[in-house]
C-alpha cells in the first residue's frame, strides 16, 4: 500500500470503519513506514488527549451537576402553565362560538325583509375650516342624526 | 431499570414512564446523561457556567418535548440534538459579546519545564500540566463551533458518524470533513510533547 492511499484511510482505521482485511492492510503499511505511523499515533493522542480534558473539566464542576436536578425542577416549575391553562385551550371555543351566535342574530334579517342592524347611507354636508395644525370639519347628516365634527391635527384624527 | 432496560433502545422504559407522569423516570433519564451531557455543552460553550444553563435548558426542554421523542430510536441522540443546538445557539452570543474569556480554573498545575513535557495518562495529570491544558482548550477554542461539536461527540462520547449526522442533521460526508479538520488542528496543538 502507498503512503497516499495509507493515509487517506487513517481516520476510518482509528474510527473502526474499514473493512479487516483492509484494516491489516493499512496497519501492516503503519508497522514499516514510519512518517504514516507517527501520524496514526499523533491522531489518536490527539483524541485521548481530547476525552483526558474533557473529563478533567467535568470533574472539577462535580459539585454543581450534583445538584442538577434542583435546578432543571425549578426550571420545569417555571415553565409549567398554570392548572387552567389547559381548560382554558380546551374550552376555548364556547366564548367564541357565542361571540358569533351574537354576531348572526344581530346581522340576520329578523323578519324576512328588514336586516335589523344595517348602516344607512346618508346624504352630508361638510364644512370644512382650516387652521395651520389642524382641519376641523363639520358634518351634517341631516335632522335625525347629530352632526359630527371630525378634527384631524397633524395627519391623525 | 425497566423491562426494556437490556433492549436496544435502553431508555424507552424511562421515557414511557416519564411520559405517564413520573417525574422520577425523568430524574433518572437526566442522572444518566448529565455529566456526558455536561462534557458536550462545555467543549462546545467553553464557559463552566454557560455550560451548565445550556444542561439545564436542554433537560427543561426536552421535558415538555418528551412526548416528541419517537420510540425506535435512541433517546440520548433525540437529546443530545436539542442539547447541541441550545449549545451553539449559546455559543454563537457569547462569541459576540467581548467578555468572552479562556477558562483555565480547572488547571491546577504550573507551566512544566522544557525536558518534563510528557503526555498525562489522568484527568488529574493533565490539570497539573498548564501548558498542555491550557494548549488544548486554545486548540479547541479556535476550532469552528461544528468541527469542535463533531470532534467531541466522536472522541468523547464515541458515536458513530451515522449518529453525529443525525444530531447536527447533515451529511455522513460532512461529519467526516469536519472530523479530519479537527483532529488534524488538535495535533498541530499537541507537536512538541512528547509520549512519557
Amino acid at each position: 500500500m502507498e503512503c497516499r492511499e495509507a493515509r487517506q484511510k487513517i481516520h476510518d482505521l482509528i474510527d473502526g470503519r474499514l473493512p479487516p482485511r483492509v484494516a491489516a492492510e493499512v496497519r501492516d503499511h503503519l508497522g514499516v513506514c514510519g512518517p504514516c505511523g507517527a501520524e496514526e499515533a499523533e491522531l489518536r493522542r490527539a483524541g485521548d488527549m481530547l476525552r483526558l480534558w474533557s473529563a478533567a473539566r467535568v470533574e472539577a464542576r462535580e459539585p454543581e451537576l450534583s445538584a442538577l436536578w434542583t435546578r432543571v425542577r425549578a426550571g420545569i416549575e417555571e415553565r409549567r402553565e398554570p392548572w387552567y391553562a389547559s381548560y382554558l385551550r380546551r374550552w376555548f371555543w364556547v366564548p367564541a362560538a357565542a361571540v358569533l351566535v351574537v354576531l348572526a342574530l344581530l346581522f340576520y334579517p329578523s323578519d324576512g325583509l328588514e336586516v335589523p342592524f344595517r348602516p344607512k347611507s346618508f346624504d352630508v354636508t361638510v364644512e370644512s375650516i382650516e387652521s395651520e395644525s389642524a382641519t376641523v370639519a363639520l358634518v351634517d347628516k341631516g335632522e335625525e342624526l347629530p352632526r359630527v365634527i371630525w378634527i384631524i391635527e397633524n395627519g391623525k384624527t | 431499570m425497566t423491562g426494556n432496560e437490556s433492549g436496544r433502545h435502553p431508555d424507552e422504559g424511562l421515557v414511557r414512564a416519564a411520559l405517564d407522569g413520573d417525574e422520577g423516570a425523568f430524574r433518572d433519564l437526566m442522572e444518566r446523561y448529565k455529566r456526558r451531557a455536561y462534557g458536550v455543552a462545555l467543549g462546545i460553550v467553553g464557559d463552566p457556567d454557560e455550560a451548565q444553563d445550556v444542561l439545564q435548558d436542554a433537560f427543561v426542554k426536552a421535558y415538555y418535548k418528551l412526548s416528541d421523542f419517537r420510540f425506535g430510536s435512541n433517546f440520548y441522540t433525540w437529546f443530545y440534538r436539542l442539547l447541541v443546538n441550545q449549545a451553539i445557539d449559546r455559543w454563537r452570543k457569547a462569541s459576540r459579546s467581548p467578555t468572552v474569556s479562556f477558562d483555565d480554573a480547572w488547571v491546577s498545575g504550573e507551566t512544566a519545564e522544557p525536558g518534563a513535557r510528557v503526555y498525562p495518562k489522568t484527568p488529574e495529570e493533565l490539570a497539573g500540566n498548564r501548558e498542555l491544558a491550557e494548549g488544548l482548550s486554545r486548540a479547541i477554542a479556535a476550532l469552528p463551533e461544528y468541527h469542535r461539536t463533531v470532534i467531541l461527540l466522536r472522541e468523547v462520547e464515541g458515536l458513530a458518524y451515522e449518529e453525529i449526522a443525525t444530531i447536527l442533521d447533515c451529511s455522513v460526508g460532512t461529519v467526516m470533513s469536519r472530523l479530519h479538520y479537527a483532529r488534524a488542528k488538535l495535533r498541530e496543538a499537541l507537536k512538541g510533547f512528547r509520549e512519557g
